[in-house]
């Protein structure tokens, strides 16, 4: 239970807002990075913590795209398919995942490890093609880096397990002093990249 | 010429100003420090004002006026820092937190003691994972050396700010629906009036404001309107970080005086560098999906709020999409409309369907490449339902690429009746 093992950080969150209602994002975002997914038990956790009838939580969960309301694989690629990364070769690289992975959009790969989507501007157009994976950016994959975004995503992948840490967020993740520390994996921004003098 | 001193993009002059000690070494917080101590709140508004500073977010209204809308007296306000950033073409609000974090902290901090607030928000796109970390560590830093929290410096001013993250829907950046959003509701859109100024976050008056927008408080501030006030136009003063994308040589974001023509931002090796293998500009999207097109004849538009709508389109939030002729109009507008039908929160009609609609039509035309024989008079039917009928500006801006594409390239549609 959340309240059980994430006491603090939950009374935090809550201190943040004049109205309780306002942590239903961030709680949201602790169950599924805890449970992995949002299954109908954790939203109702969330709205009993909340104190919120639980359909006003179930409705906010179906508004928003970074909520899975069912297993996804432990990678979700997303990839950009809006102007103008849909000029610049995002349609080649969604051509190549799917054939490498034998998987359409929307659905996952057998081994539970990828699941593809298309999602719309990512905010870094200058950087087309452009994947989320989870919640990190990859930046400038064209079809030929397919390969290697997934090799380098498996062995992430295993390399979390190693450590003993799950949850479809947790690789990415660790707990430290302030809460959760992201581990940044592809650097945000590549300065060499600004040829700006 | 680029600019010899940035006003936002400072890590080019100061490479390292990411970092919290360097920040303080170029002087950052002092600006903040010494308003504290020495100037009123109505002081700092009115140098905003002056300045002639407009909002980033896309609409250009001038950012002190707006704060000038809070009522006298009531109390408690809010500031809310807008980095939804999710228009398509539009990026630059993340690139300024990744390598210039403290400035946009200290902007919002100034900026809430000249509206007289205690509690700041940042509401930011879901998707930012790693931005919102940066700002993160920048407010533990800024908490640390006492320039937030209670009885800031010793003056009495108290303020906290506060990380929010949304969880992927562009609507949210809308100013009413970032507020639903918030407190904890569907992200959908308010009827307005009332102005958040008036009444907004909770019901109570409320400034909300682009990030590139408040980051530019503090050097306005410290340097003085006169200053801000030398680069730029008399009517769009001071810089803005444009963001190109499309088929130029050197996308990215540049930061140059308002005013430029729209020719030297695409084409200076300094800056996008050209079309990529020389093609030809066929469409330019000058200010985010949501403005009209314009044509390689508008190369010579200045880049001022002013300039680009006497070319018949708007600024909106800077970010130029630049496309060359190897795209077909018709398949540009169905790829632009699809984010609009995708990102409609569906509380009004005109939107809802007419998205839908209009993403059915152009899909077949542009995808299959199949024509019926009412396609293009059905396409204008429906987009003129939609014009001036929708509940909020996602749905007016959503005829936008449908409605340049058939005035500019209706003989591309012609073709595809044709088959
Ligand atoms: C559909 C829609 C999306 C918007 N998205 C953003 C956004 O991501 N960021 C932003 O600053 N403003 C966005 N705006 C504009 C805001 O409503 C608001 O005008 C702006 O944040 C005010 O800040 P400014 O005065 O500094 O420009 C959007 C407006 C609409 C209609
Ligand atoms: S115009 Fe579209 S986004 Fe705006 S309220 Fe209507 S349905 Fe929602
Ligand atoms: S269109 Fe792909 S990141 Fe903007």
């Amino acid at each position: 239970m959340l309240l059980q093992t994430h006491q603090a950080e939950i009374e935090t969150i809550i201190g943040r807002y004049p109205s309780k209602r306002s942590a239903v994002l961030p709680l949201l975002y602790l169950a599924q990075d805890t449970y992995g997914y949002l299954s109908p038990e954790a939203i109702r956790e969330v709205a009993e913590i909340l104190e919120l009838p639980p359909t006003q939580v179930f409705e906010v969960v179906g508004f928003y795209t970074l909520f899975y309301d069912r297993p996804v694989g432990t990678w979700v690629i997303q990839v950009c398919d809006d102007v103008p990364c849909c000029y610049v070769g995002a349609e080649e690289l969604i051509a190549a995942l799917k054939a490498t992975l034998g998987i359409s959009e929307e659905q996952t790969t057998a081994d539970g490890m990828f699941t593809l989507q298309r999602v719309k501007c990512l905010a870094s157009c200058d950087r087309a093609p452009v994947v989320q994976a989870n919640l990190d950016y990859i930046y400038d994959v064209h079809a030929e880096r397919a390969e290697e975004l997934l090799n380098n995503l498996r062995a992430r992948a295993a390399e979390a397990k190693q450590r003993g840490v799950s949850g479809r967020f947790a690789e990415d993740y660790l707990l430290g002093p302030q809460g959760i520390v992201h581990i940044p994996r592809d650097a945000p921004y590549q300065q060499e990249r600004g040829e700006r003098k | 010429m680029p600019l010899s001193e940035y006003i936002i993009m400072r890590e080019l002059n100061h490479p390292d100003i990411n970092q919290f000690a360097v920040y303080r070494r170029v002087g950052g917080w002092e600006t903040y420090a010494a308003a504290l101590r020495e100037q009123t709140p109505a002081a700092l508004v009115q140098q905003v004002k002056d300045s002639g500073l407009r909002g980033r977010g896309g609409a250009g209204f001038p950012t002190g006026v707006k704060w000038g809308f809070l009522p006298k007296g009531v109390y408690p306000r809010y500031l809310l820092c807008n980095c939804d950033e999710s228009e398509p073409g539009t990026f630059n609000n993340h690139q300024i937190i990744d390598r210039n974090p403290h400035q946009v902290i200290e902007g919002v901090a100034l900026s809430a003691y000249a509206i007289e607030c205690h509690t700041a928000y940042i509401y930011m796109r879901g998707e930012f994972a790693s931005a919102a970390l940066l700002l993160e560590q920048a407010i533990a830093e800024a908490y640390a050396a006492g320039f937030l929290g209670k009885n800031i410096l010793g003056t009495g001013y108290d303020l906290d700010i506060y990380i929010h993250r949304g969880a992927g829907a562009y609507i949210c950046g809308e100013e009413t629906a970032l507020m639903e959003s918030l407190e904890g509701k569907l992200g959908q859109p308010r009827l307005k009036p009332p102005f958040p100024a008036v009444e907004g976050l909770y019901g109570k008056p409320t400034i909300i404001n682009n990030v590139e927008t408040l980051a530019n408080v503090p050097r306005i501030i410290e340097k003085g309107v006169a200053w801000y006030r030398s680069h730029g136009t008399e009517k769009s003063p001071g810089t803005k970080c444009f963001s190109i994308s499309g088929h130029v040589n050197r996308p990215g974001n540049y930061e140059l005086p308002f005013g430029v023509p729209l020719r030297e931002l695409i084409e200076s090796p300094e800056y996008a560098g050209g079309m990529r293998g020389g093609r030809p500009v066929k469409i330019i999207i000058p200010g985010g999906a949501s403005a009209p097109w314009l044509t390689a004849k508008h190369l010579d538009t200045p880049l001022d709020y002013e300039g680009v709508a006497a070319a018949g389109s708007m600024l909106g939030s800077g970010a130029v999409i630049v496309l060359d002729d190897s795209v077909k109009a018709p398949h540009v507008a169905y790829k632009m409309d699809e984010f609009f039908k995708h990102e409609s929160c569906g509380k009004c009609t005109p939107c809802r369907e007419g998205t839908h609609w209009l993403v059915k039509v152009l899909h077949r035309m542009a995808e299959e490449g199949h024509g019926e024989a009412n396609d293009i008079p059905t396409l204008h039917s429906i987009y003129r339902q939609m014009e001036g009928n929708c509940f909020c500006l996602l749905g007016e801006s959503a005829v936008m690429p449908i409605k340049s594409a058939l005035e500019l390239f209706p003989e591309e549609f012609e073709a595809i009746v044709k088959g």
